[in-house]
């Protein structure tokens, strides 16, 4: 008799489970670790909304960090303090393998086959979440890190009709950008942006194949690709491409933005395509009109066919109190009404139901450009630990004297910290 | 320890009036303990959750290596020997000793000077002490927005533009992406800040000196220059050595200044033993590595501040 009792309350838990899970069903608060500032909190919260429309039981919280720089030490502390969350928005694979390894996200894959999210994402979205073989982030979207952002009136007070397409047409370009007194590259390398170069140039000169190499430190950075591509970023600054190293020194990337779209002293600017969504929504400048964005120009070594890509991922906690919603968001993040909210904060989406008519010009030439191209994933966001300070800093020492004796050390510098995670 | 005793036996009418057997003062101090213990035992209770449990949360953190979410593991005294290696701790070691110096020094300096002028015509000099002293009262960060403006590199900075005005516009830069302005500039700013309270308690030492002393100076035809080389200035020493040991103190530990302004960049140059504690404990999450800062840079304080305390104890006793 127990025994048929036990079979019975098994079958119906079985029966239970395969049976599709109704908005309904899904109840309680959501609690999501949200970093993002400005406009994309914007998104952020948009993306809730439009949850919550189709989920009406379910109540999102946000555990809201306000963060300078690299957000990663701001959501250790809140994890350490103990900040319990079911979701949070991810942008380092580094930090995701820190997280995993730690036990504290939840293997995604089987939610990935049940709820059918490879119906909205190609399996190379799949790929890109993965670590060590487990799924562990739903990417809702993805910038394209090599294209230039301009703003048109600044190049037609430079006298600049055409956008450069070659290297030689782009360097070229610097003395129409200076006598017009304007800085050709508005660069931020208070903190981190100033790697945008270093990491587009070396991928153009090298290729896709030997960045993600010297990612996962199976080549030295001592290596001549690395001091070839530093010799050929000292080029750009011995043409007069960035201002002085110490203007480049005091800003960060949203001073450079400022100096590209507000300000009008500068050229161009290479960061992530949050700037389109900045650019739009607090610039508030017409998107294709008012600026555009340029691919990075063909260097004819081999390797134009390039772009260095980021994303961004909402990925669930282990000990998430409400998993159930947390699966819901998951896989509705990933639907043609989501990915319509990203599209429309002009924001690209890794989703196949996105309406490509919603994105703008802008992010049509962004979103081109990572379809057509071997892409990367932003070097600096897979450096472990403080090998990317490390990074960073001596790429700043290099901004300061970009000598070969420079490149020298700082490679070595590099190298040496990176010896350490071997 | 006899003095109350005596004083306990005086105000017990039992002991007294009562004929009782003189206790001991052994005795009579542990009758009279307790009381002492549970008029102190609150200010216990907070020393003990806000000082002693953090702190020795800290040395045992800084006996472990931990690297961001992953497991820690006991490595002894590893990170304080790591840390005497660290290129970058010895440089910031550097940089907080000449920033700490400079700070202290240009504040209580500035502060002292200001409250010698201000001593000489206490009522019409009201108006200019408050607003100095204002800027103590203001946040370090709000200040370091403030001075973030001033620094700027471009024409709308406030220094660049006056450098401009005064035909001097070859030297306007970029302030705070200079390694070599930039430590300037924030000891500039921080010093700025810090002047109100040497203002302050050093204005007040002076405001304790006996009259009779300046009206018998005077008599005697003292001239104002005679007065403050030698009774204003001398006599106020007691607040410089007061407003030495806060501003210190202070300076040792300053953090939001330099977060604000540079982040302890360009290139590390402008990094203090605390804000590298912050950047290995909270950005790059090395909570062992940075218990170790700290507990060198508590060291520091402590050496600089028990002296400047015994002497306030013995002279208040």
């Amino acid at each position: 008799m127990r025994r048929r009792t036990m079979l019975a309350v098994f079958a119906a838990s079985m029966l239970l489970s395969a049976a599709p899970v109704s908005a309904q069903d899904v109840s309680g608060d959501l609690v999501l670790l949200d970093w993002a500032s400005g406009s994309e909190q914007e998104m952020i919260k948009a993306l809730e909304d439009g949850f919550t429309k189709a989920y009406p039981n379910v109540h999102f919280k946000e555990i809201n960090l306000t963060v300078q720089g690299d957000a990663r030490g701001a959501i250790r502390a809140a994890l350490q303090s103990g900040e319990k969350a079911d979701l949070f928005i991810n942008t380092w694979p580094a930090f995701r393998k820190e997280l995993a390894d730690a036990g504290l996200l939840r293997d995604l894959t089987s939610l990935w086959d049940s709820a059918k999210i490879g119906d909205n994402l190609s399996d190379s979205w799949k790929a890109l979440g993965t670590t060590d073989g487990k799924l562990y982030g739903i990417t809702y979207t993805y910038g394209d890190r090599s294209g230039m952002f301009y703003k048109t009136a600044t190049m037609k007070k430079s006298g600049i009709d055409a956008q450069p397409k070659t290297w030689d047409e782009f360097v070229a370009n610097f003395k129409k950008l200076n006598d017009a007194g304007i800085t050709p590259i508005a660069i931020g390398a208070k903190y981190w942006s100033h790697a945008e170069w270093f990491e587009s140039l070396y991928e153009h000169l090298n290729g896709v194949e030997k960045a993600a190499d010297l990612a996962a430190h199976k080549i030295p950075w001592t290596d001549d690709s690395v001091k070839n591509t530093l010799r050929k970023f000292a080029e750009m600054l011995k043409a007069g491409c960035c201002g002085t190293a110490e203007s480049m020194l005091a800003n960060d990337w949203d001073t450079a933005s400022d100096m590209v779209f507000v300000q009008g002293t500068a050229g161009y600017q290479i960061i992530g395509m949050w700037n389109n969504d900045r650019a739009r929504n607090v610039d508030k400048l017409k998107e294709g009109e008012d600026y555009s964005l340029q691919q990075f120009p063909a260097m004819g070594a081999g390797h134009d066919d390039v772009s260095s890509v980021d994303s961004k991922e909402f990925s669930a906690f282990t000990d998430s109190a409400n998993p159930a919603a947390a699966d819901a968001f998951l896989a509705w993040v990933t639907t043609a009404d989501a990915a319509n909210i990203v599209a429309r904060a002009g924001l690209a989406s890794p989703s196949n139901k996105v309406d490509p008519s919603l994105y703008g010009p802008v992010m049509r030439i962004a979103a081109g450009a990572v379809s057509s191209s071997k892409v990367q994933f932003v070097l600096g966001d897979l450096l472990p630990g403080d090998l990317v300070d490390e990074y960073r800093v001596q790429l700043q020492k290099f901004l300061q004297d970009p000598s070969d004796a420079t490149i020298d050390s700082v490679t070595q510098a590099i190298e040496a910290k990176a010896a350490t995670f071997d | 320890m006899s003095e109350v005793a005596l004083r306990g036996s005086e105000g017990s009418n039992s002991r007294v009036v009562g004929g009782a057997p003189q206790r001991t003062a052994l005795r009579r101090w542990i009758a009279d303990a307790p009381a002492a213990y549970l008029l102190l035992l609150p200010v216990l209770i907070l020393f003990g959750f806000a000082v002693l449990y953090p702190l020795v949360q800290t040395i045992v953190l800084s006996l472990w290596d931990i690297k961001g979410l992953g497991k820690p593991k006991f490595i002894g005294l590893g990170n304080f020997v790591a840390l005497v290696q660290d290129a970058n701790f010895r440089q910031a070691a550097t940089t907080t000793l000449l920033w700490t110096l400079c700070t202290t020094a240009i504040s209580v300096g500035a502060g002292w000077g200001i409250a010698l002028l201000c001593a000489l015509a206490p009522r019409q000099t009201l108006v200019p002490r408050v607003i100095i002293f204002a800027a103590f009262g203001v946040s370090e960060a709000v200040i370091g927005y403030v001075w973030l403006q001033v620094y700027r590199g471009d024409t709308a900075g406030l220094l660049n533009a006056i450098l401009s005005g005064a035909g001097l516009g070859n030297l306007a830069h970029a302030w705070l992406g200079d390694a070599k302005t930039a430590i300037w500039c924030l000891i500039a700013a921080y010093s700025w800040a810090q002047t109100g309270l040497p203002l302050l308690v050093i204005f007040a030492a002076t405001q304790a000196i006996s009259r009779n002393v300046l009206e018998a100076a005077y008599v005697d035809g003292a001239t104002p220059m005679n007065m403050m080389r030698h009774i204003i200035a001398p006599l106020s020493m007691p607040g410089v050595r007061v407003a030495l040991f806060i501003n210190l103190l202070g300076s040792l530990r300053a953090f939001d200044t330099i977060y604000v302004l540079t982040g302890g960049g360009p290139v590390r140059s402008t990094e203090t033993i605390g804000y590298f504690m912050f950047r290995e404990s909270f950005t790059q999450f090395k909570l062992g590595y940075g218990a170790a800062a700290t507990l060198i840079l508590l060291a520091a304080v402590l050496i600089v501040s028990i002296p400047a305390i015994l002497q306030r104890t013995k002279s208040t006793t």
